[in-house]
């Protein structure tokens, strides 16, 4: 593949005419995207970019060929069809495959419009720039670096290509092991034990990454002497201080290789540490689009959904295509980050909009939270809530009423050009309108599957909202008040939220019991008594932890470094940090094994795992009840050779299982 | 480039981490697999991470559901397709690796180092195959008309030539029929100089200085190829030839069919709890696929028994649990009976039987051991499963064990765990072997 060969293509004329008005209407409806470029590709080049994480040019590696591999059996024999795929990047570049129909190619157009608002404006992208400023994230750069380089280290003669391979497979199975909740630092741990990147003078860190030296530069001149100095006199008591979350920058910092031959532990090669240090860089790049995957999802579908659908943007013909298109994507059956995100913003709209209703409300002359039911008809307000009819259907013939609509709402020069027939006011109806138009023309809780929504408001919000409201004799009727009303407040604050949550503190803060009613949410927990997975609560606190069990920190148990001088003998100690859910002992010991190629010397993993006898849970099986786990602390411990496994006294292990949120959600008289 | 390494890459690497043979016995699922069709789940090969135990993870889905109510698998989402994150998010997932019991018995022999091959009732069957011998002659439905037409169609194309053309080259200034057969060799046109001899007579005197030069000629007049011809004309054009007939004959093939019956007898008694059952169905899965592999035809026949003996389906055979006692003989009885249907001059048999050893007191003395002897097979076999070690009374095993001792068509083996399993099912099956050399 190569650009070039799109050049051709991208003047696909066919396309250049949604790809601008998408564009424009986006930013009618608030949105400001990064600019897009779009590139049309056929099936095969779609599913050879999505394997490569949408990009094309990465090291060498078999995962690729893994993930092209099991795409193409999906594509064959699933309902996979893999539709767009658009990176996070400044500009964007966009790739829709060339045999969709024009309904798909704007659901998609459509759909990666909101994602680009998404990466310009969601903090999390922001953070992987931060060094180097907005304009020059060039990620696709970066990555095509770094595969060249490493394909030099392969093609070098010193090197041997499979040691290379199987070092970046080393690497690869740590690469959630990051800290991302820091921006990420080249110069993180650089020089020495006791330096840290956050607390070397926060100028400095910048200013080395600004630099962009290479790590070989920057250890030269920053090396443990020189940063020692800095810090000034004094060992640590322990090594990490405090334990370390970014744990590939602690192993390519203070890690080393076993020589066979020499049968110790030698330096690392300068190719190794480049390669961990270019891994890592990738990680925390990617990182962002993972931690806000929900949100980001959910975010394309609910505007994709509001161009499509509501806006019309596909044509009456297309949009039974359109309908179908959406419902193979939102479908599925089981959990789906699509709708679960899709589903909490339209709720942060309503809930939102809900508010700006009540608070105005409130405020009129003799009804207050207390007395709610009396005094209000909801019924009433739906009604009077709906859009004015000129704001709901626009053509050309009736443009006299739209130029009747109060201010806020009327572009009114493009309204005067619609009357000159400058613009198609059919086909685009929106063009006439200005943001706060749009917002009141689309308002949500007038639509028919949310009308509920207001009059579903429980007492204890209404008390939240109606207690502390000093002036709560504002207006002096209903209607007063409902013109008061700012119907663009949804949007307003689904915009601020796309700025600056991420999928964890997204789900924590906006999934309520309403919204685990409503959408009929329930976590499953596997039962040893039955043998099977079964449905463990429906309780909103019990289902937010296990969906932030899936999402906080990419949905892997937590690791750190706890001490990097184990035994007095140079070992490395790693630590679980325990919430109620085991790890996978199998693969751990497989990825111990990892580690101790890039430690060189024995590792130690401190973990707890949960037992449950054979004989209770036949007992349990009995009494139709869930026998009680025992919990108990684990020593895993490699030594380039053999693994060896000891059980930990309960005071040992106590600070990794001190946790304040158990993840376990099965209530206590489960299948009684 | 990129993509085709990095396919081929993966390709290297899956192939070493299919899970292998033993393990799959021992203590893969064999739930998935069939009667005919062996399912080997194949982790999709993945680098491993620090993760959460799967199952003691749980998870949310949705749906009207009540604490309590049972849950399905969970599904693969979208995300999986179109999302731009890292592809190595997704953790590893079950793929199947498919054999036919062939391939399995091929696979379980290099494995276990075996190489039985199935020797005795063999049935000799004259077969049809492919209609692919040729002969010259033959009945006119089996011409190979195709062929003819090919072998036609060349020896045109090898003789044809443009005899417009050609003629018009008699018409240059200054040529005549030996500069022109000169040209026509040169050109490789398959001309005789009879012909062009015969056409220049043909040729009218005052045309016979046309052109000037070939030049002119080219330029003026377009060869036609032969094909374009033969297009034109019609394949009616294109010579058949005797010498071009073929004719088409079947092959005949000899089969040899080898027919082999497979008798599974197990103690379904009290003491036999999931633990030891599930033994059973380790041992004999793998022993019923292999057979069936090595044979052209085989059939199964599933005997329970506990004090008496009754015949089952294989799909309630490995999971039935009845009450009462145990009397081994009853089962052997029975299978004597059955065996009826399948005499030992044309079918080839396996009697293998399962339990704990545990027996009615003489009952292995007395009664089996004679009929052990009396039902003429290729092997029988016994196997013990008893994850504690011995029992008292449990000494069925043992018995038969010192009373066939090197017998060559006898073989026992003591299972106690999931890690004894391969070696119970090479101790069977090179029992066997042994006996054919």
């Amino acid at each position: 593949m190569s650009f070039d060969r799109y050049e051709a293509k991208r003047e696909a004329s066919k396309l250049q005419e949604p790809v601008d008005e998408a564009r424009l209407l986006a930013e009618k409806l608030g949105l400001e995207p990064y600019p897009v470029n779009y590139w049309i590709v056929d099936y095969d080049e779609m599913n050879e970019l999505i394997a490569y994480g949408g990009f094309q040019h990465r090291y060498p590696h078999w995962r690729w060929g893994m993930q092209y591999d099991k795409q193409q059996k999906q594509g064959q024999y699933g309902g996979g069809k893999a539709f767009e795929i658009v990176n996070n990047d400044n500009p964007s570049h966009a790739f829709l495959q060339e045999s969709n129909e024009l309904a798909d190619q704007k659901a998609v157009i459509t759909h990666v419009e909101a994602h680009a608002d998404f990466f310009a404006n969601n903090e999390w992208f922001g953070m992987f720039t931060d060094a180097r400023g907005d304009d020059e994230v060039d990620a696709a750069a970066m990555l095509e670096r770094h595969g060249r380089s490493i394909r030099e280290y392969m093609a070098d003669p010193d090197v041997e290509q499979a040691k290379v391979e199987r070092w970046i497979d080393n690497v690869l199975t740590l690469e959630d092991t990051i800290d991302q909740h820091q921006t990420f630092s080249a110069s993180h741990l650089l020089g020495g034990p006791d330096a840290d990147g956050e607390e070397l003078d926060d100028d400095l860190a910048e200013k080395l990454s600004e630099l962009d030296l290479s790590d070989e530069v920057l250890e030269e001149v920053f090396d443990e002497e020189w940063v020692e100095d800095q810090e000034g006199d004094g060992a640590a008591a322990s090594f990490p201080e405090t334990p370390e979350k970014d744990v590939i920058a602690f192993l390519r910092e203070h890690g080393k290789r076993y020589d066979e031959e020499a049968g110790k532990a030698v330096e690392f090669e300068p190719w190794q540490r480049d390669i961990i240090e270019m891994l890592r860089a990738e990680s925390y790049y990617f990182a962002a689009q993972k931690m806000t995957k929900v949100m980001n999802e959910g975010w394309a579908a609910y505007w994709e959904s509001m161009m499509m659908g509501e806006e019309a943007f596909a044509g009456a013909d297309e949009f039974l295509s359109y309908a179908d298109h959406q419902a193979r994507v939102l479908g599925s059956p089981g959990l789906n980050p699509y709708k679960l995100g899709k589903e909490l913003w339209e709720y942060v709209e309503n809930t939102t909009n809900r508010r700006e209703v009540l608070d105005k409300l409130l405020r009129v002359e003799g009804i207050s939270w207390r007395n709610v039911a009396d005094t209000v008809d909801f019924d009433d307000i739906l009604e009077q809530l709906e859009p004015p009819e000129a704001l709901d259907s626009i053509t050309s013939d009736a443009l006299d009423a739209v130029a009747e609509l109060p201010d806020k709402f009327v572009d009114r020069e493009a309204l005067e050009r619609a009357r000159e027939g400058e613009v198609d006011v059919d086909k685009y109806p929106w063009k006439v309108l200005t943001y706060e138009g749009l917002a009141r023309r689309h308002y949500s809780l007038t639509k028919r599957q949310n009308r509920g929504f207001l009059k579903r408001v429980g007492q204890s919000e209404l008390e939240r909202i109606g207690r502390y409201l000093f002036d709560d004799a504002v207006y002096e009727s209903v209607d007063e008040a409902l013109d008061d009303i700012d119907h663009a407040r949804g949007w307003d604050r689904m915009r601020e939220i796309r700025e600056s949550h991420n999928d964890v503190t997204f789900l924590d803060e906006f999934l309520t019991q309403e919204f685990v009613d409503e959408n009929e949410y329930f976590t499953y927990e596997y039962s040893q008594a039955a043998g099977q997975n079964r449905v463990a609560s429906t309780d909103y606190e019990d289902v937010k932890k296990k969906l932030l069990l899936q999402f906080t920190n990419f949905g892997k148990p937590t690791i750190v470094v706890q001490d990097g001088n184990y035994n007095n003998r140079n070992e490395l100690l790693l630590a679980h940090r325990y919430n109620g859910v085991m790890l996978d002992i199998e693969q751990a010991q497989r990825t111990l094994e990892r580690v101790f190629d890039l430690w060189g010397r024995p590792v130690n993993l401190m973990t707890i795992v949960k037992t449950v006898d054979e004989h209770d849970i036949e007992v349990a099986k009995r009494r139709n009840r869930e026998p009680e786990p025992e919990e108990q602390g684990l020593l895993i411990r490699y030594d380039g050779s053999t693994f060896e496994e000891r059980e930990l006294p309960w005071e040992e292990v106590e600070d990794i299982a001190a946790s304040d949120v158990d993840y376990d959600t099965k209530p206590d008289d489960w299948l009684a | 480039m990129g993509l085709q390494d990095d396919l081929e890459r993966f390709r290297e690497v899956g192939e070493k981490r299919r899970e292998d043979l033993a393990d799959f016995i021992q203590y893969g699922d064999l739930g998935q697999s069939g009667k005919d069709d062996v399912r080997i789940p194949i982790k999709i090969v993945d680098l491993p991470e620090f993760e959460y135990d799967r199952r003691d993870q749980g998870g949310v889905g949705q749906g009207d559901a009540d604490v309590g109510d049972p849950v399905g698998q969970p599904q693969p989402q979208p995300g999986d397709g179109d999302e731009e994150g890292d592809p190595g998010e997704e953790g590893a997932e079950h793929e199947y690796y498919e054999m036919d019991p062939e391939e399995f018995a091929q696979e379980l022999d290099e494995e276990l180092g075996l190489e039985l091959d199935p020797k005795g009732k063999k049935v000799i069957e004259e077969k049809e195959g492919p209609f692919t011998d040729l002969t010259r002659t033959g009945p006119d439905s089996t011409l190979d008309f195709e062929r003819m037409f090919k072998e036609g169609l060349k020896r045109k194309l090898a003789m044809d030539f443009d005899e417009e053309f050609l003629r018009e080259v008699l018409k240059i200034e200054g040529w005549g029929p030996d500069r022109a057969f000169e040209w026509a060799r040169g050109e490789n046109v398959p001309v005789s100089k009879a012909w062009i001899d015969d056409a220049y007579d043909d040729v009218p005197r005052d045309e016979r200085t046309t052109w000037s030069s070939i030049d002119e000629l080219e330029e003026n007049v377009d060869r036609e190829p032969v094909q374009q011809k033969i297009r034109r004309e019609g394949i009616k054009q294109v010579p058949f030839r005797r010498e071009d007939e073929r004719y088409r004959h079947p092959e005949i093939i000899e089969e040899r069919e080898k027919n082999v019956v497979v008798f599974n007898i197990r103690d379904v008694s009290g003491s036999m709890r999931q633990n030891k059952r599930e033994l059973v169905e380790r041992v004999f899965t793998p022993l019923d696929w292999y057979l069936q592999g090595k044979y052209d035809n085989a059939e199964f026949v599933y005997i329970a028994h506990d004090a008496e003996a009754w015949e089952v389906e294989r799909d309630e055979f490995f999971g039935i649990r009845s009450g009462g006692g145990t009397k081994i003989s009853s089962a052997y009885e029975l299978a004597e009976e059955l065996l009826e249907e399948y005499p030992w001059s044309e079918w080839n048999r396996y009697v293998f039987a399962a339990g704990d050893s545990e027996n009615s007191s003489n009952d292995t003395e007395q009664r089996v051991v004679p009929l052990m002897e009396q039902i003429p097979a290729n092997l029988h076999a016994y196997v013990e499963t008893q994850p504690s070690g011995n029992a008292i009374n449990a000494t069925h095993a043992e018995e038969v064990e010192s009373h066939f001792g090197d017998s060559d068509d006898v073989a026992v083996a003591y299972v106690s765990s999931e890690d004894d399993v391969t070696d119970a099912i090479y101790e069977i099956l090179s029992t066997e072997e042994e006996a054919e050399q």
